[in-house]
């Protein structure tokens, strides 16, 4: 996954909760040092908690990517993101030095 | 020249039945040259037989899954984890480095060493933080939730021994065939702890947070003070759980310790075989007086209750004495009265 354009990472989930797999492995691919250039906020809803999990991205560009993780694998969320860091990817390339 | 050379062995013997044969010499003397007559076997033999060879030592009784892989090895070392600690806090880690997990694992070892000078109990080196492999912590979990050994072990009667003359040569003699159905194999890596535990795959309520990087804060107690500590550093929050100041702990403010504290995430505990989410642990870690205290409690409640029940079995008789020590009383005025009344009368 490339992570080097997102800007934030906002993500809420109840981890007794099935669906609550996908944010959490989201967040363990975010590289070691994520913290030092991104903004990372984390809630971990209590057992008993009915609210659906949630994964919202902010891109570097300004995009905001809001993410059903209650749908989505994990697999889904790299596809999407890499889709939107790909196009960074190919802007940053053709700027000028 | 003959008695002084060994003979050969061609068969294949156990070391004591090999014992047997040397103690009586005599019989097998004339091996070599006679060719044609075989001696009777001697009477011992003919008595009892030599005991068979064990298929496997004590010490390393047969596995379902091969032991040499790591996986069974950790299997091993998780169920005993599991059996041994009544306490267990998961945590999620998110790519720490080596670096932040010595400094947490400094921090948290300082601070329950502190516990431990506190309490004068030692705990605090037992008290690990280790990574796990989720899959094969499930499968420990679920061996030592629902696997009971002695429901497989023999019951009440001793198998048959294999030396016996009463032994029955069909006899089934426990660990002398490789059969991983034998009854004497009821270890946590047997056949018949895969059997037993089958029925129960998938259905464990902590497989929910088995899945990612995991990694287990083990208690070999359920000390409420050890854990408020451990929590104090790993996932603190103000009143009861603060984290400590910076002026008494500078190695805890460090930029590589908060580092690793962010990435590490607490799920869920499991406290003597139940699931609890993180209020639930911080609320076993804020009991007062940890588990003394809460026997303290208890104790006093049940004083208190056992002194209202004598009150109110003390309270009919009481009542009774004063209606009747009343009547006696008013009787007895009435007497002196009615005697005032006969002398005035008088």
């Amino acid at each position: 996954m490339i992570t080097k354009y997102i800007a934030a990472v906002t993500t809420r989930f109840n981890p007794f909760k099935k669906p609550s797999k996908t944010c959490r492995v989201f967040l363990a691919h975010l590289p070691a040092d994520a913290r030092m250039k991104m903004k990372i906020n984390t809630t971990v809803l209590g057992r008993d908690s009915q609210e659906p999990s949630f994964l919202k991205l902010t891109f570097k560009d300004g995009k905001e990517m809001q993410l059903d993780t209650e749908k989505l694998k994990i697999n889904d969320v790299v596809v999407e993101v890499d889709r939107h860091s790909r196009t960074l990817n190919r802007v940053a390339d053709l700027e000028p030095l | 020249m003959a008695s002084h050379c060994t003979i050969s062995p061609r068969l294949r013997l156990c070391t004591r039945c090999l014992h047997q044969l040397q103690i009586k010499p005599s019989y097998y003397k004339y091996l070599s040259t006679a060719a044609a007559t075989t001696p009777a076997p001697p009477m011992h033999q003919l008595t009892s037989s030599p005991p068979p060879l064990a298929r496997f030592p004590p010490t390393q009784p047969p596995s379902h899954k091969p032991p040499a892989f790591r996986k069974s090895q950790l299997h091993r070392q998780y169920t005993s984890l599991l059996r041994s600690n009544p306490v267990l806090l998961l945590f999620q880690h998110n790519n720490l480095k080596a670096s932040e997990w010595i400094s947490i694992r400094r921090e948290l070892h300082l601070a329950l060493q502190k516990t431990d000078q506190a309490l004068s109990t030692d705990v605090a080196s037992a008290i690990r933080l280790q990574a796990i492999q989720a899959g094969i912590f499930e499968s420990a979990l679920l061996v030592a939730d629902h696997y009971n050994p002695s429901q497989h072990a023999h019951p009440g009667t001793l198998p048959p021994h294999p030396t016996d003359p009463s032994t029955q040569s069909s006899a089934q003699i426990a660990n002398h065939t490789p059969n991983p159905y034998d009854p004497t194999l009821t270890h946590s890596l047997s056949t018949h702890a895969y059997i037993s535990v089958a029925p129960h795959k998938r259905s464990h309520p902590l497989r929910v947070l088995l899945s990612g990087p995991l990694a287990v804060l083990s208690f070999p107690t359920v000390s409420p003070q050890h854990m408020r500590a451990a929590l104090s550093i790993l996932s603190p929050k103000a009143p009861i759980f603060a984290a400590p100041l910076r002026r008494t702990n500078p190695g805890y403010h460090d930029a590589i310790t908060q580092a690793g504290l962010q990435k590490l995430m607490f799920l869920g505990a499991r406290v003597e075989g139940r699931i609890c989410d993180l209020e639930g642990a911080r609320w076993i870690g804020a009991l007062e007086g940890g588990m003394e205290g809460l026997r303290g409690q208890l104790v006093g409640m049940l004083q208190g209750f056992g002194a209202g029940v004598t009150r109110a079995l003390e309270s009919a008789g009481r009542s009774l004495w004063f209606t009747v020590e009343g009547r006696r009383t008013m009787l007895e005025e009435e007497e002196k009265g009615g005697d005032g009344e006969v002398k005035e009368g008088s």
